[in-house]
């Protein structure tokens, strides 16, 4: 028993779920429910369409080359069983899904900081165009026009000394 | 005299598709197999493999309908002669776990059921395997189950 992948959008097929359609030149192309289906039939291209997994790795939206997901690459070599090998491997198979879970979240993370460091500019330089609305624009003039009088009281007085 | 023409053309253009061999129906899917539907020989057989002006066709189809499933038997009208055939795969999509096939797929069998060819390289589907008394033979020589 394997789960499969969805042709389309690249998720998981379980047991009893889906259609599959085999095609002339024999490739067999399995999909987890009917809307990948449809959308497979209209000829639209996974890599173009903005929902698929496909799409987000093509377009570099989350993790591509990674350590972790080269454990999920399908081997066609058969393994004799081995009981040890057995447990040790559901065991692995537990600590890398955690693995893979934070760096594909670690990835995302560091691709919206970008985000947020334009985000803060853009706040900045617009609480600085519209400071009219929380301050009134002639509101510290009298406070300014007190401080250059006493600059200029001091620097009279500084000439006076001279 | 229009109607003649008209019928005439209409035979000259499947004429002029069929006249490339090893071509297989490509039109949209109806209601499986039935009478005079073209079918795609998919064994290696000498009957299904030589050119012949006109597709192999369903003459009859063994059933109580005339409609012819995956695991039905069918008789063919192939290269002017008569043959039995047992269907492997259809374009109508039929139960939700099996698989839909591109092309209505047949492999030409003996009255006993014993295929005529000696290899079956297209994917058959796994369902069939459940006719393991009658068309053991068949199984044994595919090469891929999907």
């Amino acid at each position: 028993m394997r789960i499969e992948k969805c042709y389309f959008c690249s998720g998981p097929v379980y047991p009893g779920h889906g259609t599959m359609f085999v095609r002339n030149d024999c490739k067999t192309f399995r999909f987890c429910k009917s809307k990948c289906l449809k959308n497979f039939k209209k000829k639209r291209n996974p890599r173009k369409t903005r929902w698929t997994k496909a799409f987000r790795k093509a377009s570099g939206k989350e993790l591509t080359v990674d350590n972790s997901l080269e454990f999920e690459k399908r081997r066609n070599i058969a393994v004799k069983y081995k009981r040890e090998l057995w447990s040790k491997t559901v065991e692995a198979m537990m600590k890398v899904e955690g693995i893979k879970r934070k760096r594909q979240a670690q990835f995302i993370l560091n691709r919206l900081k970008k985000g947020k460091q334009l985000q803060k500019a853009e706040d900045i330089s617009e609480v600085k165009k519209n400071i009219h609305l929380i301050k009134a624009p002639h509101a510290d003039k009298a406070k300014v026009m007190e401080e250059k009088m006493v600059q200029k009281l001091q620097e009279d007085v500084e000439m006076g000394d001279n | 005299m229009v109607l003649i023409s008209r019928s005439f053309t209409g035979f000259l253009t499947q004429l002029s598709s069929l006249t490339h061999h090893n071509a297989f129906s490509v039109s949209a899917a109806a209601a499986a197999i039935q009478k005079m539907t073209r079918v795609r020989v998919v064994d290696n057989s000498p009957q299904g493999t030589t050119p012949w002006h006109r597709a192999p066709r369903v003459i009859h189809v063994y059933t109580k309908n005339g409609v012819g499933k995956v695991g039905d038997r069918v008789l063919l009208a192939i290269k002017g002669g008569k043959k039995k055939a047992l269907i492997v795969g259809h374009k109508m999509p039929g139960e939700r776990m099996n698989p839909r096939f591109d092309s209505n797929n047949v492999v030409l069998i003996e009255d006993n059921g014993n295929p005529t060819g000696t290899r079956i390289k297209v994917p058959l589907p796994t369902h069939l395997r459940k006719m393991e008394g009658e068309y053991s033979k068949l199984l044994a020589i595919a090469s891929r189950f999907v």
